[in-house]
């Protein structure tokens, strides 16, 4: 069920984002009784990745509004929950280990199966892309910040700081022109 | 002193029984620490190490540069990643008050730290240079040696007795206890003798 609702929403241009396959199909599940916070304590049992328990660590936070970040970052828990729920439609489950070793076991035939599974299962190990953009973001205001104290502009180190920046500038645009197109 | 709103840092906590950072956390703050080392080295220079902590803490210069002389164990003028992960563990400490659980569990590497110059031996000076670090108030620490300075200089906690102090400071400092309890736990835990 869960496969061909994907394969109908690859086929359809407006869906050029392969991330948002995963988002929207979830939603054309049917609604059970599983409350979201058992999903993500079961994620988080199971050792999810950065990008659950920074979300975790993000509602600790008084004040913290859901973003861009936290829409993101709910990558990882859409692909849990839909393999959970996907387990769940198949049998009645007894124990909660034998829905977690199911799901498991249907996340990894999933990921072999499903298109751009290469891409999933690399995203697993690396870390969550706007995780990525916050770390580049700052590490670029305090480099900056560092060039405009330096005294020596002729200095060697100076010279070097300037054009590690510049690198990580034309990253950074790299990365949002593909984030974009 | 507080981390800046919205820093990567900021978005990051301690486990609240070991005081540690997650591996993903650390595998993500490697990240960050490479990206600020521009020279790749491994390390941070003292330029880089104060802008970083300007850009994420409320610190001034004069604190910020205590704090590097601290880490800086080598007097090489450049941190490494340990020294870059303690720090930032003891930042995240202190924005979620859990400063008494931390010299709770590392109360060894912090003993270290205090003694800047390796006599296994702190002073009242070294609490008062680091207090903004880990919130220790100056009544407090004046109670902690009206307890426990029994030689009279103003000095005393060698590295055997790290743990006893580790203890006395959870219950003393955070009036969890009272001071003749205190010295009674001292006495029986005191493995030297001198008492």
């Amino acid at each position: 069920m869960l496969i061909q609702e994907l394969n109908s929403y690859q086929s359809r241009s407006s869906y050029k984002d392969t991330r948002n396959l995963w988002t929207r199909a979830t939603l054309s599940q049917p609604k059970l009784n599983v409350p979201r916070s058992k999903i993500c304590d079961d994620s988080d049992a199971e050792g999810s990745s950065l990008g659950s328990k920074t979300r975790r660590g993000y509602s600790r936070k008084a004040g913290r509004e859901p973003g861009d970040l936290h829409g993101h970052l709910s990558l990882e828990m859409e692909l849990r929950r839909g393999s959970i729920l996907g387990s769940h439609l198949e049998e009645d489950v007894d124990s909660k280990t034998e829905t977690e070793v199911s799901s498991s076991e249907s996340w990894l035939s999933m990921s072999r199966h499903t298109p751009h599974g290469a891409y999933w299962i690399e995203q697993q190990n690396r870390l969550p892309l706007p995780l990525m953009e916050v770390v580049e973001n700052e590490a670029l205001e305090i480099l900056t910040k560092a060039l405009w104290s330096e005294d020596g502009p002729d200095h060697f180190l100076t010279k070097h700081l300037q054009r590690y920046i510049e690198g990580l500038k034309r990253r950074r645009s790299k990365r949002l022109h593909l984030v974009m197109y | 002193m507080k981390l800046k709103q919205g820093s990567f840092l900021w978005y990051l906590y301690l486990d609240k029984l070991y005081c540690l950072l997650s591996v993903r956390n650390v595998k993500a703050l490697l990240e960050y620490f490479h990206l600020l080392d521009v020279h790749h080295n491994n390390t941070l220079n003292d330029v880089l190490f104060y802008h970083f902590l300007r850009h994420v803490t409320s610190w001034k210069r004069t604190q910020i540069m205590i704090v590097f002389n601290m880490l800086d164990w080598n007097a090489m003028g450049e941190i490494g990643f340990d020294q870059f992960y303690m720090l930032v563990c003891i930042l995240l400490a202190q924005q979620n008050h859990l400063e008494e659980q931390f010299i709770f569990r590392h109360s060894r590497p912090v003993f270290e730290l205090l003694d800047l110059d390796g006599e296994l031996r702190i002073g009242a000076d070294h609490f008062h240079m680091y207090n903004f670090l880990f919130n220790i108030k100056k009544q407090e620490l004046r109670e902690l040696y009206h307890d426990f300075d029994i030689t009279g200089d103003r000095t005393f906690l060698t590295d055997p007795e790290a743990q006893t102090l580790t203890f006395s400071i959870n219950v003393t400092f955070y009036g969890k206890g009272k001071p003749k309890h205190i010295i009674e736990l001292y006495k029986s835990t005191d493995t030297t003798k001198r008492l």
